[in-house]
């Protein structure tokens, strides 16, 4: 553990000497927040639109937001820099746990997530958008995203450790678009057309999006929030098992 | 504590192959070691030879098709961590994090090797006296020159002075100077009583360095022995000329002065 915590630190040191990666992790999502609030809430007024609960739609797009944030993690990178540059093997012939090597990473993306989804909801804050859920929700909110984001890195990871290769690893983060906008992005999913009704429900991503929602537009909802919880608990899982793999297993 | 009665490095038979897509790569095709506790043992060969993966085998970092080694007389494959823990590795790239100090990034190798912090930046402080980079020592080393990061991965190496030393072609890319930096260093090391394995091109290096030397060609043993007793054995075949490590290292791996000559020739043309 001792080893994961040093490595995790480490992994913080590097992103903190990137501020430009971490501003950019920051600008793109807001512009996306902004650009859509902006195209979308004449058509939205908070007053004659439900399902906004009598916020304005930047409320609505606010998980996006996060969820975007939150996949903009530059672990993949540094691991595929690492590895390509030799430093990784160095790491492997330490006496420490492998999974060391890639919890550490993981463990930093969760110091980070807190920090960037904090700032994001925060800057929300004075534009009119409110966490329903109160201070509870605020935890639970910046919880889910956090997790997310780790659950989202440490599959990077795995492509990482597969590909030893950015390109690769570049080409795979762009796997997360179709999943973010194969969800009930703009309205509520019983607003969608059939055909895409049916591939939102299917998406993981989606139930994610609706727990994030329900903590920004409505007191607690446990029907909407443990859905979002067990979609980062069941992928969690899965993306732990591959990571432990890739690394016990790497030649 | 070094047991100078079990030989620092010992292998039977080491074999690796890669799986490629349409055919197997046979890198190492059975490889016999004993290196004594306090050598200086050159492994020399030429590019593509087999060197790197049969020290990686010897590192943990690659698995072992079939055969045997130890280190310590620990067994490679079925203890690992307890032969890092006794090694250290300075591999053919100056493996390091661009973005960490020198000072962060040995200190977080004490602390990965177990000591806690105040003998981490105790020991790290030693060190970095010993490489000479106190002046840099607060510099990310992505600033570095290729002379004081092979110092610094050699300081890295060294963090939990290890019983066994492997350095795998410390040398190349180096200026003239840093070149002599680091055979001192290896020497100094190796007056404290670490048996160091190295790899390396360059047959003066192996010459002014090396107790003992291994040529491997093909991913086979082709000579061994001390460089002297090489280089007479040689001498002895072609009827008493005198003959130099390049001359051994030819002879050894089927390769002449008139075909490499040649070579350049047709280059030219």
């Amino acid at each position: 553990m001792s080893a994961t915590i040093a490595l995790g630190k480490r992994s913080l040191r590097e992103a903190l000497r990137q501020p430009d990666a971490l501003f950019m992790t920051m600008f793109i999502p807001i512009f996306f927040l902004i650009v859509n609030t902006g195209q979308a809430a004449e058509i939205f007024p908070s007053d004659s639109t439900e399902f906004l609960r009598g916020q304005g739609y930047g409320a609505f797009q606010l998980p996006i937001t996060l969820l975007l944030a939150a996949s903009f993690g530059m672990a993949s990178l540094f691991l595929v820099e690492e590895i390509e540059g030799g430093y990784f093997d160095k790491l492997r012939a330490m006496p420490i746990p492998r999974y060391s090597m890639v919890l550490g990473r993981l463990v930093a993306e969760g110091a980070k997530g807190i920090f960037i989804s904090s700032v994001i909801v925060l800057l929300a804050l004075p534009f009119g958008i409110t966490i329903a859920s109160g201070p509870l929700g605020f935890i639970l909110l910046i919880l889910l995203a956090t997790l997310w984001g780790v659950v989202y890195a440490g599959f990077m990871q795995v492509v990482a450790l597969k590909t030893r290769n950015a390109a690769a690893v570049n080409s795979g983060g762009l796997i997360f678009f179709p999943l973010l906008f194969l969800t009930p992005n703009f309205v509520p999913r019983e607003m969608l057309t059939r055909p895409m009704e049916i591939a939102a429900t299917l998406n993981p991503v989606t139930y994610l999006m609706e727990a994030l929602r329900s903590l920004i537009l409505t007191d607690l909802d446990w029907g909407a929030i443990l859905p979002g919880f067990a979609v980062v608990a069941g992928l969690g899982v899965i993306m732990l098992l591959l990571n432990v793999r890739m690394i016990q297993t790497y030649d | 504590m070094t047991d100078h009665r079990v030989p620092a490095v010992r292998a039977e038979g080491l074999v690796k192959h890669f799986d490629g897509k349409e055919d197997t790569v046979e890198a190492v095709r059975g490889v016999d070691l004993e290196i004594q506790s306090g050598e200086i043992f050159g492994f020399l060969g030429p590019n593509g030879a087999g060197k790197s993966t049969t020290v990686r085998m010897l590192t943990t970092l690659l698995s072992i098709t079939a055969g045997r080694a130890e280190v310590t007389g620990i067994d490679v494959a079925q203890d690992p961590e307890a032969v890092r823990r006794r090694i250290g590795v300075a591999l053919q790239e100056a493996g390091l994090d661009p973005r960490q100090t020198g000072r962060e990034l040995l200190t977080l190798h004490g602390r990965l090797f177990g000591l806690d912090q105040a003998a981490a930046v105790k020991r790290t402080q030693e060190l970095l006296e010993l490489v000479e980079l106190e002046d840099a020592a607060d510099r990310v080393t992505k600033g570095y020159s290729g002379g004081m990061q092979r110092r610094l991965d050699l300081a890295a190496a060294l963090v939990h002075e290890p019983e066994v030393l492997f350095l795998d072609e410390p040398t190349t890319g180096l200026d003239p100077a840093s070149r002599l930096t680091v055979w001192e260093e290896v020497r100094r090391i190796n007056g404290h009583g670490t048996t160091v394995f190295l790899t390396t091109q360059y047959l003066e290096e192996a010459d002014q360095l090396c107790d003992r030397l291994a040529i491997i060609d093909d991913g086979r043993i082709v000579r061994e022995g001390t460089p002297a007793n090489l280089k007479t054995e040689l001498s002895e075949r072609l009827g008493g000329t005198e003959v130099t490590l390049d001359d051994v290292f030819l002879d050894a791996t089927g390769r002449s002065r008139d075909r490499a000559a040649g070579e350049v020739q047709e280059v030219g043309a």
